[in-house]
């Protein structure tokens, strides 16, 4: 959607500057591709047959879902009519930085694609917003928790394998101490106080760490009592990412069984900020939600 | 130019209360934050003000300038004059620079009681305006007309024998020339104690073409769930009977003590004013 607003950055309460993470570049290269095109009045399947891709491929790379090579946005920029040197220097410098490696590489053999995305869109959001309804949010799951649901999820995977997997999920907690950590604003359903994920003792560990996080600067926690009745996300879990960059979209996104689903349609992410803005409003806040923690804490 | 401009046809509109949570027509709130830049706004909210933008370029300037000045009046309030208590009535969307953090960035003991009737505030107020370790915010789920539930609630955390500011920033035109707004500004003074201040900034009429305010309401009766009543400089400045303006008097937002070397880049049509209680 156009905005008349004057392009700038958004004045969100959170950090002032995210790392330029390359995930986030290429999602403001295909930002610009797609204005590009759009002011060219260019189809999506004609930029497609330039390149020898199909529209689809468009689509995904002006959504910062797919890298491109150097070469087709070459060819792309000449097509859309973009004859400026210092003008087409400006987005190739962009697409070369966007390919420099990420620091989960190393994690490649463990890591699928979908999941390496999400990895790349949480260290370059300002905001996280997160709703949970069984699990603690994985920035927030000590060692144990998280080896307890990692193996949840890979019942038959060998020892080094889990293990290198619990390393992941507590290396992405790095955000949280960098010098401009994310906000993270996690609403989370009684349930996830309640499970006993990894049994009562890592519980235990588990539901004290989460108080302790609950009152560092930048992190949001509200839980929802189930005394509070039947809540307004009947979805499930889901995560709403936010970039600082006027434009980017903030992005939607829900882990499934084998893949996740990430919604940017401004129609769809809508319906979730709706969901999610309702739900905090049933939530209890914040400084609530830590004498709530402290009390299931006594009770368990 | 006053009421008879504003059709207030609108029962839901007019009912005292939390308003519902509606994307299908634009709220004054995420308007704002769409005009500010934010991200939390519909496309209700995105459509309306694109259409006003239309009529009236110098929109995007006016509400930035009024923000600008919500910072200068704090920072004036709080560090000139002393002022630790705030009641913050239309509070908006938390974005930068909201009251307590410009407050208690110069006092941190400052306590300050934030106010709005809208579910999408209340939903980031809850989380986000929290206060400082020494200082402390709260926020009261009210409607501006119900005076009694607010000062009822603020009188938790705000000390009323001591002086408080009251800041009604882009809010009064909200209020019809049927729920008497001068009425309701009048029932706050007199809540708080001689030596207590009034912010106010209001949408005027004066630089509108007749044309321009007219389709300016078509657009908001059709688009908005709020309906919104210009009042003139000095219906405005009656705002402040029994205060005494502080320099530079009743004048365009961004004409109130202007940060030194700031340059306008619009005209606004917002007038304000701070006054302090006889």
């Amino acid at each position: 959607m156009e905005t008349v607003v004057p392009s700038g950055e958004t004045p969100d309460a959170g950090p002032e500057e995210s790392p330029a993470e390359a995930t986030v570049l290429r999602m403001l290269l295909g930002a610009q591709l797609r204005r590009l095109r759009e002011a060219a009045e260019i189809s999506a399947e004609k930029a497609g047959y330039e390149i020898r891709a199909s529209r689809s491929k468009i689509s995904r790379m002006e959504t910062g879902r797919v890298g491109l090579k150097l070469r087709d946005i070459e060819d792309l920029l000449t097509l859309y009519g973009v004859t400026d040197e210092k003008q087409r220097a400006k987005v190739i410098t962009l697409a070369s930085r966007s390919r420099e490696p990420e620091w989960w590489t190393q994690y490649n053999d463990i890591l699928p694609d979908w999941f390496e995305t999400y990895l790349g869109l949480e260290s370059a959001a300002v905001t996280i917003r997160n709703f949970e309804t069984q699990f603690v949010p994985g920035l927030f799951q000590t060692e144990d928790y998280a080896r307890a649901v990692t193996r949840l999820g890979h019942q038959t995977a060998p020892e080094p394998e889990v293990e290198r997997r619990v390393r992941l999920r507590v290396a992405r907690q790095d955000i949280l101490s960098r010098p401009r950590p994310p906000r993270v604003w996690a609403i989370m359903d009684e349930a996830v106080l309640r499970r006993p994920v990894g049994g009562a003792a890592v519980m235990h560990t588990q539901l004290l760490r989460l108080a302790e996080t609950a009152q560092q600067p930048g992190v949001r926690l509200q839980a929802i009592p189930f005394a509070r009745g039947g809540h307004a996300a009947a979805s499930g879990s889901f995560s709403i990412l936010r970039f600082k960059e006027r434009d980017l979209p903030d992005v939607v996104y829900m882990e499934q069984l084998t893949s996740a689903v990430y919604l940017d349609q401004r129609a769809d992410v809508e319906h979730y900020l709706e969901i999610v803005n309702q739900l905090s409003g049933e939530a209890l806040t914040p400084a609530d939600t830590v004498r709530f923690i402290e009390q299931v804490i006594k009770e368990t | 130019m006053t009421s008879n401009e504003a059709p207030g046809t609108d029962d839901s509109a007019s009912k005292v209360g939390s308003l519902p949570f509606d994307v299908t027509k634009a709220h004054q709130a995420r308007s704002y934050d769409y005009l500010l830049g934010g991200k939390d706004n519909f496309a209700a909210d995105r459509a309306a003000v694109d259409e006003q933008i239309k009529i009236y370029p110098d929109l995007v300037f006016t509400m930035r300038a009024n923000r600008a000045f919500l910072g200068r009046a704090v920072r004036y309030l709080v560090g000139e004059v002393g002022i630790r208590q705030f009641l913050d009535i239309g509070t908006g969307i938390p974005t930068a620079g909201n009251t307590h953090e410009v407050a208690q960035a110069l006092a941190p003991e400052t306590r300050v009681v934030y106010v709005d009737y809208d579910p999408i505030v209340l939903a980031h107020a809850r989380a986000l305006l929290d206060s400082s370790d020494s200082g402390a915010t709260e926020y009261i789920d009210a409607d501006l007309r119900d005076t009694g539930t607010i000062l009822a609630q603020a009188a938790n955390l705000l000390d009323f024998t001591k002086p408080v500011a009251v800041t009604l920033l882009s809010i009064l035109h909200a209020i019809t020339d049927a729920d008497d707004p001068y009425s309701i500004v009048a029932t706050l003074l007199d809540a708080v104690p001689s030596g207590s201040y009034l912010a106010i900034s209001h949408a005027g009429p004066e630089s509108f073409t007749a044309e321009a305010r007219e389709k300016l309401m078509d657009s908001t009766r059709r688009t908005s769930l709020q309906q919104y009543t210009l009042r003139t400089r000095e219906q405005v400045a009656r705002f402040f009977d029994g205060t005494d303006l502080v320099e530079p008097g009743l004048v365009p937002v961004e004409e109130w003590r202007p940060d030194p070397g700031a340059r306008a880049e619009g005209k606004s049509v917002y007038w304000c004013a701070v006054g302090k209680k006889r």
